[in-house]
């Protein structure tokens, strides 16, 4: 009978085989020899570049967005709301048709700040959990594509999948309201467009830190639907719950430009506001409401809102304060996404 | 210690499941390395330590005497247990989406789907292919680039005689190029001619490693390796019953 620090040793030939410990106390070094060295027939080996590997992943993910019919149905939804809020945003003020650039963008914003996020979202949602869910993860990994270079790929392979709906979008639309409405001022509708394309983006940036922390397609999407809804809906009644419950006096006034920075407040109303020179007046001062914009970053959406209504509600974003929301978000959900992929096991 | 690849005490645990658990070996170039044990041994676990899939709680890996990277990878063949692949795209987009991720041409491509017979097969979905058609479009893919490295995960499970022979003819002349194999199995009958060094896994250990020879010379010379396994496996089991 054999006792516990007894090694057991199965194989005792000289050269080939060493003693292996069975307790799992000692440590299992074990070497082969071969009776040879032999030389490889190897082809000629390229080591492929980091940004090959990137842009590869970034076309196939592209490839398979389109044949799926992704990125058809993006564009047949889009060029349809697009349309048809453009021809009809007015229709809550008792007119029709299509208006300037100016009023088109106050139609198109509560357009833009739900459907784009939602798009970013379901496309960026699958990434990375579908590949691992359905194994071709483990082969694409396996193959020397290191997992930043994997998830670029693949995060890049979806900014190009949304764009191309989004920007023949809103090229269309801007071509038809240039025409019809013979306006040449189109610099708030470019702003719409590549701000909308950013907001698009950076919600691309968060489904795909979602789809590498999820470990089912399903939990992925239940919450990144869930993300969607406390973006667009409920951080603004939270933050408004905030400033009503701890400044109440002195953000009686802040809470009007509020409610037009975020969406509570109906296209409708800002529409009126436009008609009207004189309620402009009747807001607080610019300096007062630049004030409220550093909290409002925190959630794209709204800065996105107070980005393209910066005109009607006498509101200055600083450049700096859009490009540093944009930053860390992109670097925060993408280096989140690394992050967490090098630490799974797959 | 110079093998090409050294494992040395390696473990790996997942939560209060211990998968490996000091396992170390070493293999030279050339060997072709036949893993076996049972269903949860650690055998894949092992092979995921290898490619880079699973991180090891402890130990570490060494190819050539360094930890190997990204591009030492990219000269690794892997097939895995599941050949999974995009099933809507066609065995040559999947092939060459792979090569070219190897950094290898759409002619490289060609050789290997005519080296496992599926150069035919070019323009079918892979959603239509046999599980036979699959596992030989998986081992072509791997073969892409004529890896150092091939490493195996079952890959004889469900194949019918004639493709078992093609695949072991194909794995000789891999192993005749000087190709290294690691190769997990059940099917030990198909991985005896081939190999030449045998480890047995159980229970995340190494309870046994050493070239055919060696085992049949400890175990039972007339033997085959099927017998040989199960004897060892029965000796661990109640060795680890007494020691409990």
């Amino acid at each position: 009978m054999r006792t516990e620090a007894t090694t057991v040793r199965r194989l005792r030939s000289e050269s080939d085989v060493y003693a292996t410990s069975n307790t799992g106390l000692e440590s299992n070094l074990k070497t082969s020899k071969s009776s040879s060295p032999r030389v490889l027939g190897q082809c000629e080996r390229r080591s492929p570049a980091s940004a090959r590997l990137v842009s590869l992943v970034a076309c196939k993910e592209f490839s398979d967005r389109f044949r799926s019919g992704w990125v058809i149905a993006c564009v047949l939804v889009w060029l349809g709301a697009i349309g048809l809020t453009s021809f009809l945003g007015l229709v809550q003020i008792g007119q029709i048709g299509v208006q300037g650039y100016e009023r088109t963008v106050i139609s198109l914003l509560n357009l833009v700040q739900y459907l784009v996020p939602l798009l970013g979202l379901l496309l960026g949602h699958d990434l990375v959990v579908s590949e691992r869910e359905e194994g071709t993860l483990r082969l694409l990994l396996a193959g020397g594509v290191s997992r930043a270079c994997c998830l670029m790929g693949k995060f890049l392979g979806g900014c190009f999948t949304l764009a191309v709906p989004l920007v023949l979008g809103f090229a269309i639309a801007g071509t038809v309201v240039g025409l019809s409405a013979k306006d040449n001022a189109i610099a708030p509708f470019l702003r719409l467009a590549v701000s909308g394309l950013a907001l698009g983006i950076l919600f691309l940036g968060l489904g795909l830190a979602v789809s590498t922390f999820c470990r089912t397609r399903v939990q992925s999407l239940v919450t990144a639907l869930l993300l969607w809804c406390v973006a667009v809906f409920v951080f603004d009644l939270v933050a408004l719950g905030v400033v009503v419950s701890t400044r109440s006096l002195a953000a009686a006034q802040e809470i009007e430009v509020l409610c037009d920075t975020m969406h509570v407040n109906a296209a409708a109303d800002i529409h009126s506001a436009f008609d009207n020179v004189a309620d402009r007046s009747a807001h607080a001062a610019p300096a007062d409401r630049t004030s409220t914009l550093g909290w409002l970053a925190i959630n794209p959406v709204d800065l996105f809102r107070a980005v393209n209504l910066s005109k009607q509600l006498e509101l200055h974003v600083p450049a700096l304060t859009i490009l540093l929301t944009v930053a860390l978000w992109l670097g925060g959900t993408l280096g989140l996404s690394v992050w967490k992929l090098r630490r799974t096991d797959l | 210690m110079n093998a090409y690849l050294q494992i040395s005490g390696l473990t790996k645990r997942y939560g209060a499941i211990t998968a490996l658990d000091g396992v170390g070996l070493g293999v030279e170039c050339g060997d072709v390395l036949a893993l076996l044990g049972p269903n949860g041994a650690g055998k894949s676990t092992l092979f995921g330590c290898v490619l880079g899939l699973t991180r090891p709680t402890s130990g570490n890996i060494l190819l050539q005497n360094h930890s190997p990277s990204d591009a030492d990878r990219a000269g690794f063949g892997y097939v895995a247990e599941r050949v999974a692949l995009y099933p809507q795209r066609t065995v040559l987009e999947n092939a060459a989406f792979f090569a070219r991720l190897k950094g290898q041409s759409d002619g490289e491509v060609e050789t290997q789907l005519k080296r496992v017979g599926l150069h035919d097969a070019g323009d079918r979905p892979v959603r239509q292919l046999s599980k036979g058609m699959l596992q030989r479009l998986g081992l072509a893919i791997a073969l892409c680039g004529r890896p150092e490295l091939l490493v195996l995960d079952e890959p004889f499970n469900g194949l019918d005689p004639v493709l078992l022979d093609t695949l072991q003819s194909i794995l000789r002349e891999e192993q005749a190029r000087g190709a290294t194999l690691l190769i997990s199995t059940h099917t030990m009958s198909a991985v005896e001619p081939l190999a030449t060094h045998i480890a047995i896994l159980l229970r995340g250990r190494l309870a046994a490693f050493g070239t055919l020879e060696a085992l049949r010379a400890e175990h039972g010379a007339e033997d085959s390796l099927e017998i040989i396994y199960h004897r060892i496996a029965r000796r661990t089991h109640e060795t680890e019953e007494v020691c409990a």
